[in-house]
């Protein structure tokens, strides 16, 4: 007999109850939830608000964009554990033994970890206001978001295919610390481009979260960043096609 | 329908071949694959549950081939593998919930109270799963394997580091399932419990079936009586055509002989003369480990091991 199947649906079911078990574990996990806030809110309170700089009248409108996006940052880089322990733990097996399509879980995933980040950049982002950064207007705040889950795809797709590769978590645990700070300090969060070094400013003008960071600021100077969106579209689409052929290779 | 069927299932990693031209099938009954370490037992159960497909041969379940109707196979089974997967985060009745929904359950809490009920869950349902004792972690497992009535069931290791009464449970609920109609597949290392619970087993070496068939019909492939001898040191080995040598596990080595009281002051002597330093002897009735020992010779541990999974181990004690 033929079932009557409807694999979109099938997938989104298998997409949303996937991210109901990511989520339920998360907030249990109490002392992750504050941890991945402590670390952005002070970045927040102590550089955008201590540090001493010239080149521009308000720091911390210019310093926000960048702890957000570290915020996305930090928040996606360690999507990859999330399936490396259901990998480690024989979840995945389970999971990929079931008529539930099977890239749902890869995207559950990476959904999961940027609605998370997304989450987090909330209340940077309130945090930001509450300290005095300038209020935009709803338009603005919609295509921060709108980059920002960009960028939380992006980052989180690149995480999980690393993950895919490696088999243990230390050395996923090794990776992540050797991205994170490195891929931070290298882009245009800190400072303007014209007060950097010129090889810095070069590594900067490479360096993927510069993109995003730059298109939010461009967002506070009222204009609207279209090219830098449809670059880091494209840079996400990219990667989450690559991560689901490295998926579909694994598991099959 | 046969519910499991496979013919000349092959599967090499690089040069080693992991499972080599298994022919079995199975069908409404528990069906136990015996074999040591690194035989090949968990490699079959992969490639039985689509999770890894095949160099060569066929498998079906339910008359669904596992390599063209991989998602009509995934909805006709349900596979427990040894790791105790369950989210320790989650209460019982969350963990039941999830599987429900993936399966696409229609009235997925009254499947889920049914299931917790059945397997004598129910009052501790809304307790944190890290709470729960490896017994009934295992159960709780089964449960979720349940949630979509599959026709066919894979086990791997179901009862490895439970305690003798957990263990005793977990067979019971296995053979109730069976008594309904489905078929159980298990892998197992405890002869004592194939030998109780299973209808047939396949002892499986090297990737290959090496014994098929009901425990009590390869008992009685062997003579009558089982003796097996302690020794100390290296074993010395004796010819005696009155006496067939099962094999060894690490310094017991056991013989069956048609008359065993007879035998045994004359095995000693042999022994004796041959070299070997007799601690002790024991008669008995054979046990499907000593089918287990004959079909795969010497036990060796295999080398190779991985390390994740020992430490994973200490970090969940």
């Amino acid at each position: 007999m033929e079932i009557p199947y409807d694999a979109p649906e099938e997938m989104m079911k298998g997409v949303i109850t996937y991210i109901e078990r990511d989520f339920i574990r998360w907030i249990r996990y109490r002392i992750g939830v504050i941890s991945s806030l402590v670390l952005p809110a002070a970045w927040l309170l102590f550089v955008g608000l201590a540090l001493p700089v010239q080149f521009t009248g308000n720091y911390l409108d210019f310093i926000t964009p960048g702890i957000l996006v570290m915020t996305i940052l930090t928040a996606g880089i360690s999507s990859g554990s999330l399936l490396m322990f259901d990998k480690m733990l024989g979840f995945l097996n389970k999971f990929l033994a079931m008529p539930v399509p099977r890239e749902s879980i890869l995207i559950s995933k990476i959904l999961f970890i940027t609605l998370r980040g997304i989450l987090q950049t909330t209340i940077i982002l309130i945090l930001a206001t509450l300290i005095g950064a300038s209020i935009l207007n709803p338009l603005q705040y919609a295509l921060i978001y709108l980059i920002l889950f960009l960028f939380g795809v992006f980052i989180a797709a690149f995480s999980t295919t690393v993950a895919l590769y490696l088999d243990d978590h230390d050395s996923f645990a090794a990776f992540t610390s050797m991205v994170t700070m490195p891929l931070f300090f290298t882009s245009s969060a800190l400072m303007p481009y014209e007060v950097m070094p010129s090889w810095l400013r070069a590594i900067a003008h490479l360096n993927p979260l510069s993109y995003a960071i730059d298109a939010i600021r461009e967002l506070g100077m009222d204009t609207i960043p279209i090219g830098p969106i449809i670059i880091l579209a494209l840079f996400a689409a990219i990667i989450v096609i690559i991560s689901g052929y490295v998926f579909r290779k694994i598991t099959i | 329908m046969t519910a499991i069927k496979t013919e000349n299932l092959t599967k090499n990693f690089g040069s080693l071949c992991a499972v080599n031209e298994l022919t079995i099938s199975a069908d409404k009954e528990t069906f136990g694959l015996l074999g040591p370490n690194g035989s090949g037992k968990t490699t079959t159960v992969l490639m039985l549950t689509t999770l890894l497909s095949p160099t060569k041969g066929q498998a079906w379940i339910c008359g669904y081939d596992t390599k063209k109707e991989p998602d009509k196979v995934r909805n006709s089974l349900s596979y427990v593998p040894q790791d105790m997967a369950i989210d320790t985060n989650l209460t019982g009745r969350e963990n039941m919930m999830i599987f429900a929904k993936l399966y696409g359950i229609s009235r997925p809490k009254d499947r889920v109270d049914e299931l917790l009920a059945v397997m004598e869950l129910s009052d501790r349902a809304d307790d944190l799963a890290k709470t729960y004792s490896g017994g009934m972690r295992r159960r709780l497992e089964l449960a979720e394997a349940l949630v979509h009535e599959p026709e066919v069931i894979f086990l791997d290791e179901p009862t490895l580091g439970l305690d003798v009464g957990a263990r005793k449970k977990i067979w019971e609920h296995i053979h109730a399932l069976n008594r309904k109609g489905m078929t159980i597949f298990v892998t197992t290392h405890y002869m004592d419990e194939a030998d109780r619970f299973c209808d047939r087993v396949g002892i499986i070496n090297h990737g290959a079936i090496v014994a098929l068939g009901k425990p009590s019909d390869l008992k009685s492939h062997l003579m009558k009586d089982v003796i097996s001898v302690t020794i100390e040191g290296e074993y010395h080995p004796i010819h005696d055509e009155n006496l067939i040598f099962l094999g060894q596990s690490q310094n017991e080595i056991s013989f069956t002989v048609e008359n065993g009281r007879e035998a045994l002051a004359l095995l000693a002597d042999a022994l004796t003369r041959a070299g070997n330093k007799v601690k002790s002897m024991a008669l008995r009735e054979p046990t499907l480990d000593d089918v287990f020992l004959q079909s795969i010779g010497r036990h060796d541990e295999p080398a190779g091991f991985e390390e994740w999974k020992y430490r994973m181990m200490l970090r969940r004690r």
